[in-house]
Order: structure tokens, then sequence, then C-alpha cells
């Protein structure tokens, strides 16, 4: 933890940090509040940039692959590109990273591929932050009954195994898209992020300024949404970058498995799973696919740990 | 709290008896003498009248034997059960039973074993696989109506003459009849089976070389050597250990690691190598094999008049060449009809049967299709299982084949089924509304296997339910002729209805392929290519 000796200067609770936020206002002092700080803290942090960077890259490889390679993904070329090696030297072209057991170029491949992961990971966080959101903010806030219900619901949905969930709902369907594959990651994964924010919420709604809020007459909603959750969110949004990069990685092995995406989707997993008979005749159909999931999720998960440090003064 | 003091519980429990049987499964392998053998799950229970496909039939070819055996080397068709079958009129057949077989449980093998093992096995009741191999047997028609119930228990065209003969009365001449004898659904059954079938489908009991002692399914089957077996070929090891992978590379690791004896599939990624890594134990050679692309007849989509423009331009569409080549390293020969090269002219093959329809045409594919109407639905998947073969690669690729020809990259996608026995029971069931892999190993090295049992009207293993009133009736006639070589004839222009009709692509002619650890000797593979596990020594 690099920053230690700065952060000792700011709060250490998240709900204290509103107490100087309101009093800010009436001082007529530009406000700190605990998201500015987070983002003058991330700024500094080379975690953060190198993640941010590689992320960007991802972004634009998904939205205009054709910008990276003019080579088409599906496009095999048996007799003449069989399993033919890399040639290092031809940095971005079609022949760049070598061809596949099918004969196509794995530079596209790879290029292509990127779409399906991301999207996978970032519908899938953007879903379950919001229904796993709002079931543990309705169950924290709420307690009682509704608690009692919305929880044991979730301790269901946590006790599945998520691989092995994830494997049999994805078999019960013909066509495998990215969006049912995103749906059934989706439909197992929403739980920690319900936890996360239940507890969360739980130990907003007991600080002062909901209290006052209360006695002011705010109604319900006002309550849940202009005061608790901006204090309650941080973790969540820590708990769901960081298991964005798992989610991309939950795609891959799905697919690796042959009961995530299938063709004609082009997906890593599905490259690594082709290249792993070839192993020993043509390394290279194995090892870039590989390469690319493990750098996508290592940039999701660096993301995710920087935010974690920037949000989370405790950790300082 | 009690929930989770109680959750615990269940957990140790579960773990206890995860180690017990973890103990229980793996610790007995590798006796001394004993084949560890690749294999796959069966589709079904193993009853020679109803199984129809390769896993379950090298099984059954271990654990019976029949009036006629094939020869291991050269795939004639040799007395073993059978003393002597005689006709004058290719009609009426005398069959005489050798005396001093018997069952493993010691009942003796008489007519009556083969008679009623028929009679079941033709019952329409039995619901069994292999039934319409009795089609040609007189009263067929009773026993196994098109629709309805049967009309008579047995078959009247057969009959007990006395404890060692027995006569067979055919629906029309076959003059080569006999020599379909060696097909494992031709095999006698005990008295057990009949009494307590129950029991016989857990441990059947057999007349050939081997017993089985046990069989998990999805992990392995163990055969014991059977001491007292009254045939000439006797196993040479103490026992085959099948064990069932369901992904053959696997197979080809475990078996370069020692953990396994024998691999009668080597994939296709590990053909570059295999020489380098097992020499001279490695066996390449040509089987009675063909792939092929069938198309389910039985939906409409696929089977409405023109779509053969549309059969014959995937076809053209696919380069064979190519694939055979690159993927399969030339264990594969693309395929120019709908037999095999196996069978010899005298078996009636003909190269070339298919001709300009199996010949990589893009642009002639690509019209041809056009004109039929195009793809039904505008694409098409290809499904087949993929723990054997290297389906997946071939199917792969001919996807590109298909899509580069069309110049659509999302016309063809594959549909890979992770096990065989799934795979089966697909097709079997019809539940396919596209193109699926069927291929067939002969049962026995005539034309006639290769085309009645796939392509006739309802025919046993004629899954996409083509039916041609012109192919069968050319195909009665050709069993009715009373020389080999007029039949071949008939058969071969039957062929050309098929080449018209395209209900299944042929794709190439397979090789039989195996690996064998360093513990094996006097390995090899039979015509069918299955390996002659009775003959392999160890050690």
């Amino acid at each position: 933890m690099p920053e230690a000796t700065e952060g000792t200067a700011t709060l250490p609770a998240a709900e204290e940090q509103a107490v100087p936020k309101s009093q800010g206002r009436s001082d007529g002092a530009k406000p700190r509040s605990l998201w500015s700080d987070a983002w003058r803290d991330l700024r500094r942090n080379p975690l953060f940039v190198a993640s941010a960077v590689l992320i960007l890259l991802l972004l634009v490889m998904t939205a205009f692959p054709s910008l990276f390679t003019d080579a088409s993904p599906r496009d095999g070329n048996l007799q003449g590109a069989f399993l033919k090696d890399p040639e290092y030297g031809k940095v971005f072209s079609a022949e760049w990273l070598g061809y596949d057991g099918q004969g196509r170029s794995i530079w596209a491949r790879l290029v292509y591929g990127a779409r399906a992961s991301v999207i996978v990971g970032v519908v899938v966080t953007a879903a379950v932050t919001l229904f796993g959101g709002l079931v543990g903010m309705l169950a924290g806030y709420f307690g009682g009954w509704l608690d009692s219900l919305l929880s044991r619901l979730t301790d269901i949905f946590a006790g599945i195994p998520f691989l092995l969930g994830a494997m049999v709902v994805l078999t019960s369907f013909d066509v495998r898209s990215v969006w049912v594959v995103s749906a059934a990651l989706v439909f197992l994964g929403w739980t920690q992020i319900a936890r996360v924010m239940r507890g969360s919420v739980i130990s907003c709604k007991q600080a002062d300024y909901v209290v006052a809020a209360k006695a002011l007459g705010a109604g319900t909603g006002r309550i849940l949404l202009r005061h608790i959750l901006p204090n309650a969110v941080a973790p969540v949004i820590v708990v769901a970058t960081i298991a964005l990069g798992g989610y991309i990685s939950a795609e891959a092995t799905l697919s690796y498995l042959g009961i995530g995406l299938a063709d004609p989707v082009v997906s890593w997993g599905i490259d690594v799973s082709a290249g792993k008979d070839q192993l020993r005749n043509a390394p290279h159909v194995l090892l870039f696919p590989a390469l690319m999931v493990s750098i996508t999720v290592l940039a999701f998960i660096m993301l995710g740990d920087a935010v974690r440090n920037a949000l989370d003064p405790k950790l300082r | 709290m009690r929930g989770v003091a109680r959750a615990r519980w269940v957990v140790c429990a579960l773990s206890v008896a995860l180690v017990a049987s973890g103990c229980g499964g793996g610790g007995s392998s590798g006796g001394s003498g004993v084949v560890r053998a690749s294999w796959g799950d069966p589709q079904n229970q193993l009853e020679p009248a109803n199984t129809n496909e390769v896993q379950g039939g090298k099984v059954l070819d271990m654990i019976f034997r029949g009036l006629k055996r094939y020869d291991p080397r050269s795939g004639a068709a040799e007395n073993m059960l059978a003393d002597k079958i005689e006709t004058s009129d290719q009609q009426n057949f005398t069959v005489t039973v050798k005396d001093g077989w018997t069952f493993s449980n010691g009942e003796k093998i008489t007519s009556k074993s083969f008679v009623d093992a028929w009679n079941y096995a033709a019952l329409v009741d039995n619901k069994q696989k292999n039934a319409s191999f009795f089609a040609y047997v007189d009263g067929y028609d009773k026993v196994h109506p098109t629709s309805g119930t049967a009309t008579a228990k047995t078959l009247s065209g057969l009959s007990v003459k006395d404890d060692r003969t027995f006569t067979v009365k055919l629906r029309t001449k076959f003059s080569t009849w006999p020599d379909t004898l060696g097909y494992v659904a031709y095999a006698p059954l005990p008295a057990a089976f009949f009494e307590n079938h129950a029991a016989w489908l857990k441990k059947p009991v057999g007349n050939g070389p081997y017993l089985v002692d046990s069989y998990d399914k999805g992990s392995s089957m163990k055969l014991s050597k059977w001491d007292a077996y009254p045939g000439p070929d006797k196993a040479q090891n103490s026992g085959v250990e099948l064990r069932v992978y369901t992904d053959n590379n696997t197979a080809y690791t475990d078996l370069q690691a020692g953990n396994l004896d024998l691999v009668d599939d080597i994939p296709s990624a590990q053909l570059k190598n295999v020489k380098n890594d097992l020499g001279d134990r490695y066996i390449n050679q040509p089987a009675g094999i063909i792939q092929t692309l069938a198309f389910p007849m039985y939906d409409p989509a696929w089977s409405k008049s023109g779509l053969e423009k549309v059969r014959r331009g995937l076809s053209m569409a696919i380069n064979r060449d190519q694939i055979t080549d690159q993927i399969y390293r030339k264990t594969r020969t693309p395929a120019t009809d709908w037999t095999s090269p196996a069978l010899g002219d005298k078996g009636g093959y003909k190269a070339g049967l298919c001709g300009d329809a199996c010949k990589y045409d893009a642009t002639a594919a690509k019209k041809l299709i056009q004109d039929g109407g195009g793809l039904p639905g505008g694409r098409i998947t290809l499904t087949s299982n993929v723990d054997t073969g290297s389906h997946r690669v071939w199917m792969d690729a001919v996807c590109n084949s298909i899509n580069n020809a069309l110049g659509n990259d999302r016309a063809c996608t594959v549909n890979p089924i992770g096990t065989f026995a799934d795979f089966r029971a697909q097709t079997t069931e019809q539940r396919m509304t596209n193109p699926f892999r069927s291929g067939w190993q002969m049962d026995y090295p005539l034309i006639q296997n290769f085309l009645q049992p796939l392509y006739y009207t309802d025919a046993s293993s004629n899954y996409g339910k083509f039916s041609d009133p012109k192919f069968d009736n050319l195909v009665d006639e050709a069993n009715a002729e009373s020389s080999a070589d007029k039949a071949n004839a008939k058969f071969q222009d039957a062929e050309k209805i098929l080449a018209e009709q395209m209900p299944a692509i042929p794709l190439w002619y397979q090789n039989g392929s195996a690996g064998y650890s360093e513990r094996l000797s006097d390995v090899t593979l039979n015509p069918f290519s299955v390996p002659v596990y009775e003959q392999i020594k160890v050690g």
C-alpha cells in the first residue's frame, strides 16, 4: 500500500465521510467527497493507469476490430496455412501470430474474440450490480420478513456451485449466444453483490444523517437513493470491478468446456480448447488466446484492486 | 445453527463415501496379464441383437461367437460354431452346429440356442435394433409388422430339426446370406437370457473367449479370460480392462504415460508425432469404415423435391482432399462412393460411383445450392459426437469449406456432442434437424452391408429415414442374384441412385489406427478396425 501515509489523513469509515461533505457545503469551501478523493488517488496509481490503458485498448478492439486487422477470423485456409508458425517480424499482420488448425489467422481471432469476452464481462457485471444491488438494498433497508425472504433466496442461489450451475443452465440451450451465456452467469452470479450491498446498507441506515433525513420527513425513496445508495455503493463497485475479470474467465472456461459460447461466435475459450490438442505440434495455437484471456482478466482485476485501494480507506 | 451442524454431517458422510469409492475405483488396475484398452460407453445394454454401434460391438465380439467368424486378417467368413451350412437353392439353408460348444455357465449350445435368439431378436415386442437383419427370414412380416402388433411369436422360416441342426427358409433368394452370419446379431443366447433377463443384462453370459466381470458406466468394463473356452481362438492374455475415455487425446496421453496399453483411435492432432512416439507400435491400415454426413430425410425441410440439388451441392462444397491431407495426414482417403475399398473388387467396391457429386467444385456447389432453393432456413449445423475420431476438427473444416464455397462465413456451424452414447441416442430418436455424422463400420465384408442397413426403407441403421422405391428394388434384385458378381453389379446400380438423391454425403474412407504400449505384443486390427483382443500377449 504505497499511499499509506497520505491515506491516514482521511476519515476512517465511509458513512462519516458524508459529514464533512455537508459541512463543506455550508462553509463554502470546495467539498472533498469520497469520490473525488478516490479519483485523485487513482490517477496517481500506476497500477490503475496500466490497467486502464489495457482496458481502453480492449474496448476499442471490441468496438472496431477492423482497425487492428484486415483478416477475417472465420476464413480458414487449410491448404496454405494449416498450423503455420508465427512470423513475429510482421507485427499486426494476419500471419503475425501464426495460424490455427483450420488455417485461420490467430491474430484476427484474438482481435475479434475480444468482443465476446468484453461484452459478457460488462453485461454480466452491469446486470449483476443492478439486480444484486437492488435485492441487497431492499433486504438491508427494510429488514424483517423481506430481509429473511431475500437473504434466504440469496443463500439458495449462492449455494449452487457457480460453474456447475452455469453448465446445467447452458446445456439446456441449443443456441448459445453472448446473451444466453451472460444470462446464465447473471442468474448465478448476483448473490455476492446482494450480500455486500445488504451489509453495506445495514451499516449505513443507522448513520446519523439517515436518522436526520428521516426526522426531517424524507420519503423512503429519497432516503434510499439520495442518502443510502451513494454511501453504500463503494464496496459494491469494488466487488463488481474485481468480479468483472472473473466473469470473463468464467466465459472462457465455459467456452473451453464446449458449453459456453459456440460457433460462429469467436471466443478465446473456444480457441484455447481447440489449441490444446495441438500443443505439441503448434503451441502458439494455444498460447496466444490463453495469454489474451490472462491479460484481460489481469487488467480488470488490477483495476478492481486499484479502485478498492482508493475507495476503502481502511486498507490504506 | 442446528442446520449448519447437520450440513456438516452430510459433508462428512459424503467425503467418506468419496474416499471409499475412490479406493475401489482406482486401485486394482494394471494387474499382470491384463490389457488396458481405450473404450467408450455403449449406447444400450449389451444384447447382441440390440447393439449396432462400435463400442458395444467390441465387447460382444469378445463374449460371443456365432456360426461364422470373420478372419481377423482377411475378413473372410469362416465357420466357427457352424459345422456346415448347406443349400441347394440359395433360399433354404440347413445349418449344422458343431458339437462341444457351451456357454460360459455350462449350458450346451444347440440349434435351439440360435433359433430362440433369432426369434427373440426378430419379435417386434422386444424392440431390438438389429431386428431387420432377420427380415430375410420367412415369416418376418408376421413377427415384426411395420405397424400394429405381431401375429406370430416365432419366425416361420426357422425350425429346429434336432440338437445340432436347424433349417432356415428365406423370403427370397440370398446367395451370400451365410456370409452375414458372423455378425453379432446372429449370436446364440443361453436359456438364462430368457429366464432372468435383468440378471443377464447385469452380467452377460456368452460363449466367447472372455467373461464380463464388471461394468461401471462411464468408467470401465473388466473382462477376464474364460479358461474353459472351447473354441480355437483362446485368449492369450488374462483379461481386458476397457476404459472409458471421453477424449481420445487423453487416451493417447495415458498411453504415453504408461497408464494404458492400447488406444484404437489415434487423435488427429497426434498423427504427426505418432511414429516418433510409438515407432512400430503404431498400426495404420485400411479398414471397412466410411464416414458420411447423413441428412434427416424425415424432415420435409430436407426431403422435399428439389432439395437433392442442395444436398449434392453441399457434397461438392466439401474439399475432401484438403481435409484428409492436412488434418488427417492421409489416414483417411476421400470417398468416391458409399462403401469401402476394404471390400475389394470381390466384395463389390467400385471407385467413383458418386461421380462429380463427390468432387470439390466451389462454384458448381454454390450454383446447385441456389438452384435447389438455398439451404433450409438459410443455414445448417453439423452434428457429431466429439469424444472419438477427432470429429470436431473435421466438422470445423467441412463447415469452413462450405462457408468458403458459399461466400458466407455463418452458413455452416458445428454442434459438437460430448459422448458417443448421447449422440447415438439423439440420432436414433430422430432428433436431428440438420446433417449429422453417420460413420459406418461394416458388419461383414459385403457391399450389401454398406447399402441395405443404411439406405433401404426403414432399415436398422437408416437414421435419416431415406426411402426410395427404385433403390429398394435394386437391393431386392441384387440379393436374389445367384452369383456374387451379378449381385455386386446390382448393388452398384443402387449406389448410382444414392449419387442422384444424396441422402448422405460420402466424406472419406477411414483407416484403422491404433497404438500400444511396450507391454503388449501381437496386437492387430481386424478389417473392421477393432483390435483382435484375444490374440494380444502381455509382458
